[in-house]
């Protein structure tokens, strides 16, 4: 009796309150903050070369974000138009709205002490970095486009700006560096935060099936599951070595 | 909830809002106070979001670097970004009709 009950909860459409609490859900319990490399960077523990490192990866998640949301506008119906909209808006605030975000990474990563060749060089990155790089395009290219939005932006950039609020101040007053050395992530509070609640308005209105919300659970969870796994790689690729695990002061 | 009083073009709109709202990402997820609010790049850059506060500044954090190095001599005539403000007090602002030089001259 008790699994029919369940699995009629399973099929039902939820409301969209019901609905974003669930998404909210998915992504909470596999939230990137809890990587050991996120919980180093908040104590002020890493190197500018560990944060040299992160930069020369990071670059390569986030500098395609428009080229992952391009594929997703070409193949979202015409008549959502509000979500080609949004998607189309958030492509041109990521590269021309205003500084182009990727250069201000570059211009974090100088700071840290590595270069723009560096940066840019592909082969700078981890497996782990390509596996994410890689997914995105995938779910992009792939995946139904309200389900990839879910991944994408709700899944993936929704975590930023919660993630860069914690970092940033930090970067400032343990690492030293100056404002203008951290605007890259100063940015992303605002615009991420667009960005993300975009994403959960388009999943919201046009994830209207059982079928189609579930799906959108379930890609958020693994959405959110990749970025952990990239940051935690991170750690162990770049960090570990010289700060195990138990020299964080985190260990239960 | 945060009550906020928006002066544009000889209107006032009003509008509630959650505390620790940011006006120009209300405003790009189409919420009050769009489509009043004129804005752009969203990081303290294009100085199309700057606004007089009329009432309720004192509860606002000092302008930080962007604000300062944006608005100059403007911040003493009550203009901050509102990209750069997450609000937590009951507001009055006004924005003008044109977006304001940017370059930190009043």
């Amino acid at each position: 009796m008790l699994k029919v009950k369940q699995e009629a909860e399973l099929t039902a459409l939820m409301d969209h309150t019901a609905f974003r609490a669930a998404l909210e859900n998915a992504i909470k319990g596999k939230s990137a903050n809890q990587a050991p490399f996120s919980m180093a960077w908040a104590a002020g523990k890493l190197s500018r070369a560990h944060l040299a490192r992160w930069a020369e990866n990071h670059y390569h998640y986030v500098g395609p974000f428009a080229d992952y949301l391009g594929y997703v506008y070409a193949r979202m119906p015409e008549r959502y138009v509000d979500a080609k909209d949004f998607l189309l808006a958030n492509m041109y605030e990521e590269e021309i709205g205003g500084d182009r975000h990727t250069d201000l990474l570059i211009r974090f990563a100088e700071a840290c002490g590595t270069t723009a060749s560096r940066v840019k060089n592909p082969d700078n990155m981890s497996a782990t970095t390509r596996g994410l790089q890689s997914w995105c395009y995938a779910v992009a290219m792939r995946e139904d486009p309200i389900v990839a939005v879910a991944g994408l932006v709700v899944g993936l950039e929704s975590q930023v700006p919660s993630i860069y609020r914690k970092q940033t101040p930090t970067l400032r007053e343990k690492y030293g560096f100056t404002d203008e050395e951290v605007e890259f992530f100063d940015l992303h509070i605002v615009s991420d935060e667009i960005h993300g609640e975009r994403g959960y308005q388009i999943v919201l209105e046009h994830a209207d099936t059982p079928e189609l919300q579930q799906r959108c659970l379930r890609i958020c969870e693994i959405g959110a599951e990749m970025r952990l796994l990239y940051t935690t790689a991170l750690y162990r690729d770049y960090v570990e070595a010289e700060l195990p695990f138990t020299e964080l002061g985190l260990a239960a | 909830m945060v009550r906020v009083l928006f002066h544009r073009d000889g209107a006032v709109h009003e509008g509630e809002v959650a505390a620790e709202s940011n006006l120009v990402v209300r405003a790009g997820v189409k919420h009050f106070p769009y489509p009043h609010l004129r804005y752009g790049c969203g990081m303290g850059k294009c100085g199309k979001c700057a606004s007089r506060v009329l009432s309720g500044g004192e509860h606002l954090p000092a302008p930080n670097w962007k604000e300062q190095k944006l608005l100059g001599e403007r911040l003493e005539l009550g203009f901050r970004l509102l990209c750069q403000i997450w609000l937590t007090h009951d507001i009055e602002l006004q924005q003008d009709s044109a977006a304001p030089a940017v370059g930190g001259t009043a």
